[in-house]
């Protein structure tokens, strides 16, 4: 499904510019579930985001089902984004004036339905997640844990190709983690949704299928975890 | 996304700080109000001045001089057929005609009832009309009226008052000027200028007191007569040589120049106005610009998120832009509406209305929603060019 070839990565430009990602080379296939690991700088998230159709400025090949993604235009990035790929952030990334229910149905407003016809959808995904009853209420109303089944729920509700995660658990205390890797699982296995996932936590970690080590923006270890 | 869905996403977002989205209002409000103020007086002056004008047949200008009598009660009318030939012939180069404005409601006259002389009011007709009802008797008919015939109405009080009852009235004599008329019915419940003490058919009155005196003559103009000076002119004859100059005065009204006089006014004043409230809008345009402006750099995580979940630059910008337009657009209207009731109150004052129109309105709506394009786009673009991943990190 997804095919990284030679991709390197700076940021800034000139003299100042600063080469995070070397000579990346990776694929991924549907159903996975990946974890991605390494220190805190080493560039993890910066190769998420080109994963997850975030950052289109890279130098090198990235063919998403063998469509160069590399050569597309801006614009063309916002719907691959929009239909293909759900994100999980550490910090949650919820609009906090909206609603529990606004947030989840934004990924379908943009995709161009109406809020009308959407809201049978997101009370679904707020069920699949265990929220029946927060479509109402405020983000900030919420607990971490509850504000990260909404961002999960907003990640699902468009039926994405795959899934990214970032940190998913980093701000989260150890059972409401192990809650929502439950969830995770449930959804890799049951809805063979794709999971690539950053963390630091080794025990997170391992509930994964693969764990890809990151050293200094290169790839130091790619390896099946054994059941 | 869809453009009704973008439109609720902006309304939202204003929802979410009402007192910031309605303060920065309150200077297209003002602006706008201003505008549609001066205007709808101008419209008004304008519309009324055109009437004037073409009340008087091709252009002709018109006046009227009215005489009030010092005593109130004094039967003189003012003019007399005699005045009126003498205004003709001192004043035949300025003059096209003199003649007397006949009044035919309320009409103030000596009349002899039985054998008392006494003043009361009259009202001419025409025939039947739905102003009044007969309690006895019979009305004044159509022909009663082509036909010069001599009948009258009597109002239902002075009768009970005079001969006690309705019936005992009818066909007792009425003199008016030369003319006896003979009361042939009673008359109950009239209103406005009915509400007299007779009613008397207008062509046989008019044509029995024919140009012999009035209170009002009318004079008519000839073209490129200074009205003003030429009004003045006789009216200080009058005050020379009229009939009753011992018993009253004389004077006019010159509606022409009173209106022309205040049109400049608010010509020059629209300029102004408009100018103010250029620099009004201009002024609004910047803090609208300016909020939109801290919106955007306060609400930056929202642009990310929404960048992240798939919406374009494109639909950021419109959602922004939408958002300074509908603070205008809703700044306009109000100013609209108030325009509207300053002016209306305003116009209580002059002797004409204020008139808002349809292009006053587009007005109002074109140049608010102008007003937040202008100064809506560069924040909004801002808004779109945010950079994703710097905002994710
Ligand atoms: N937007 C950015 N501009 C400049 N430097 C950045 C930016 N994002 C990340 N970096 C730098 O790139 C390096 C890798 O960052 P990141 O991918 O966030 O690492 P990780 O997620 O593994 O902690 C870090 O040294 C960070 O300072
Ligand atoms: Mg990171």
């Amino acid at each position: 499904m997804i095919d990284i070839k030679n991709v390197n990565k700076f940021y800034g430009q000139g003299d100042s510019s600063f080469h995070v990602l070397h000579d990346i080379n990776l694929s991924i296939s549907e159903g996975e579930f990946v974890s991605i690991m390494g220190q805190s700088g080493s560039g993890k998230s910066t190769l998420i985001n080109i994963i997850g159709f975030l950052d289109d400025e890279f130098k090198g090949e990235y063919f998403y089902y063998n469509h160069p993604i590399h050569e597309y235009t801006r614009t063309q990035f916002s719907k691959l984004r929009n239909q293909n790929v759900g994100f999980v952030f550490q910090n949650f990334k919820l609009i906090n004036t909206l609603t529990v229910a606004d947030n989840v149905g934004l990924p379908l407003l943009y995709a161009g339905e109406k809020r009308k016809a959407i809201k049978e959808q997101v009370k679904d995904v707020l069920e699949a997640v265990g929220l029946p009853d927060a479509s109402e209420k405020k983000p900030t109303n919420l607990s971490g844990g509850q504000q990260q089944r909404v961002s999960i729920a907003r990640a699902i509700v468009t039926n994405p190709q795959f899934l990214i995660a970032d940190e998913p658990t980093g701000a989260l205390d150890s059972k409401t983690s192990r809650e929502i890797m439950t969830l995770f699982k449930e959804l890799n296995q049951k809805n063979k949704t794709t999971i690539i996932m950053v963390t630091h936590d080794e025990k997170v970690a391992l509930q994964s299928e693969r764990i890809i080590q990151i050293l200094d923006g290169r790839i130091l270890s790619d390896k099946k975890v054994n059941a | 996304m869809l453009f009704i869905e973008l439109l609720k996403t902006s309304w939202q977002s204003l929802r979410v700080n009402p007192k910031r989205s309605f303060l920065t209002m309150i200077g297209i409000v003002i602006g706008i109000a201003a505008v549609i103020t001066i205007i709808a007086l101008g419209n008004g002056v304008k519309a009324k001045i055109l009437k004037e004008l073409q009340a008087t047949n091709t252009g002709k200008q018109t006046t009227e001089i009215n005489y009030y009598p010092n005593d109130s009660t004094a039967a003189t009318q003012g003019f007399s057929e005699n005045d009126l030939e003498q205004i003709r012939s001192n004043f035949s180069a300025t003059l096209s005609a003199v003649k007397f404005k006949r009044d035919t409601k309320n009409i103030s006259n000596t009349v002899t009832m039985g054998n008392d002389n006494r003043t009361a009011t009259l009202s001419l007709v025409k025939g039947a009309n739905q102003h009044y009802d007969i309690s006895t008797g019979h009305n004044i008919t159509k022909s009663d009226n082509e036909v010069n015939n001599q009948v009258a109405l009597l109002n239902k009080k002075l009768a009970i008052k005079e001969y006690g009852t309705e019936e005992n009235a009818l066909g007792s004599a009425l003199s008016v000027g030369d003319n006896t008329y003979k009361i042939v019915g009673i008359f109950t419940k009239a209103s406005d200028d009915y509400n007299v003490d007779f009613l008397l058919p207008q062509k046989t009155y008019l044509y029995s007191t024919a140009a012999q005196n009035g209170s009002t003559i009318k004079l008519t103009f000839n073209k490129g007569v200074k009205v003003s000076n030429a009004s003045k002119k006789i009216v200080s004859f009058l005050k020379k040589n009229g009939s009753s100059r011992k018993a009253g005065s004389y004077e006019y009204t010159d509606m022409g120049s009173l209106l022309s006089g205040i049109s400049k006014v608010i010509s020059s004043l629209t300029y102004f106005i408009s100018a103010i409230a250029g620099i009004s809008l201009f002024i609004a345009g910047i803090g609208v610009m300016n909020m939109m402006y801290i919106s955007v750099s306060e609400r930056t995580q929202e642009i990310g998120i929404r960048l992240a979940v798939g919406a374009s630059g494109r639909s950021i910008m419109l959602q922004f832009l939408l958002e300074a337009i509908m603070l205008t657009v809703f700044g306009g209207l109000l100013g609209f509406l108030i325009g509207w009731g300053t002016a209306a109150l305003i116009s209580l004052a002059l002797p004409f209305k204020a008139i808002v129109t349809f292009g006053s309105f587009l007005l109002a709506f074109g140049v608010s929603s102008l007003v937040g394009i202008v100064f809506g786009l560069l924040p909004a673009k801002q808004a779109a060019n945010k950079n994703l991943i710097d905002i994710l990190r």
